[in-house]
């Protein structure tokens, strides 16, 4: 197995992964999606709230704010997610204008949690009306609520195989022309394949080629994983920790195992 | 109502990007550009964006216009 970054950046990470096979490529996204823990407001208490929202909506509002954490704290509290609480609390009120209530407006004792954007509208209020409350926020995963999934998009793709029998090539540029990815070029007698990678294997060339000449297949050994961060956690830590899950999975599965062949003998 | 916090689709965090695209969208410039420049790819995102209508200022205005009504009919 071989991995080759392709693209890094602060919430985002694109890489080939070489050598695996499906149940494997599938098993870490499902991983990174629904079983990677992070920080989310779970519980609301409401000491005031006469702005135009019901509390359940400002509640499910808060709880949707990505909490940026420090990804140490998150391998440590894995283990012992009820152990970890962060309090939030909330005290606004409009006087003479009306106000906007931000997710910057969000105050807490522990240093190390702040929401991943201070600017994220939670309700508008006109003078008068009045915001007071407190949040709990805990440790969680994606299966149990999307609150809790590190990511937004994160999916892969079959590695594309694009085959050209330039034997049968009449230079007819169709599979140029038509490509939604411009994945293919015309060169002086031949079409090349430009940039594999941007390929979707929508075979669209195909259907439009009228020689038969080009094949598109996917490749099921070599994958494109593209990862998106929520900005709660590193992209690259989202992928690391999930794969350090699956391992875990695989060691108390194969040690479920070894009990079972134990009793029976 | 409000502007969401996230991406129906994606999950993606979107609340905090409407008041800049709103103020420069306003300002006459192409939404299309001012999506593109803040960074929001995927048409779930735009989607989210282009179609929001901000309607809790109309409530807040009714909101606003009952208080007063009901001031009157307490004096």
């Amino acid at each position: 197995m071989e991995v080759k970054l392709l693209e890094y950046d602060d919430n985002h990470v694109r890489f080939v992964l070489k050598g695996s096979n499906p149940a494997f490529a599938n098993a870490l996204r499902r991983i990174m999606i629904a079983e990677v823990p992070t920080l989310a407001i779970d519980e609301v208490v409401f000491l005031e709230n006469t702005s135009i929202l019901f509390d359940e909506i400002i509640a499910h509002r808060l709880a949707l704010i990505p909490l940026k954490v420090d990804p140490e704290f998150i391998d440590a509290a894995r283990h012992e997610p009820s152990k970890y609480e962060v309090r939030f609390y909330l005290d606004v009120e409009a006087k003479d204008s009306p106000l906007v209530v931000y997710s910057g407006d969000l105050k807490t004792d522990d240093p190390h949690v702040r929401p991943v954007s201070d600017l994220i509208p939670i309700v508008k209020l006109i003078p008068g009306q009045k915001l007071v409350l407190e949040a709990y926020a805990r440790i969680g995963i994606g299966r149990d609520h999307a609150k809790w999934s590190p990511v937004s998009a994160c999916a892969y793709k079959y590695m594309p195989i694009i085959n050209i029998d330039h034997s049968r090539c009449s230079l007819c540029g169709n599979c140029v022309k038509y490509c939604p990815r411009q994945v293919l070029s015309m060169e002086k007698d031949r079409v090349v394949i430009k940039d594999p990678l941007a390929c979707t294997l929508c075979k669209y060339c195909e259907t439009v080629c009228p020689n038969d000449a080009i094949r598109v297949r996917g490749d099921d050994t070599t994958f494109i994983f593209n990862v998106e961060s929520t900005g709660s956690l590193p992209p690259d830590f989202i992928v690391l920790e999930a794969a350090k899950i699956l391992k875990e999975k695989c060691e108390t599965f194969l040690k479920l195992l070894k009990e079972i062949r134990e009793e029976h003998t | 109502m409000i502007i969401p916090v996230r991406c129906f689709t994606c999950g993606s965090l979107i609340g905090d990007k409407w008041e800049e695209f709103m103020r420069r969208v306003s300002q006459g410039e192409d939404p299309k550009k001012v999506l593109d420049d803040m960074g929001i790819k995927r048409y779930c995102c735009r989607r989210m964006l282009l179609s929001h209508v901000e309607i809790i200022d109309e409530i807040l205005r009714l909101e606003e216009a009952r208080r007063k009504v009901s001031e009157k009919y307490r004096r």
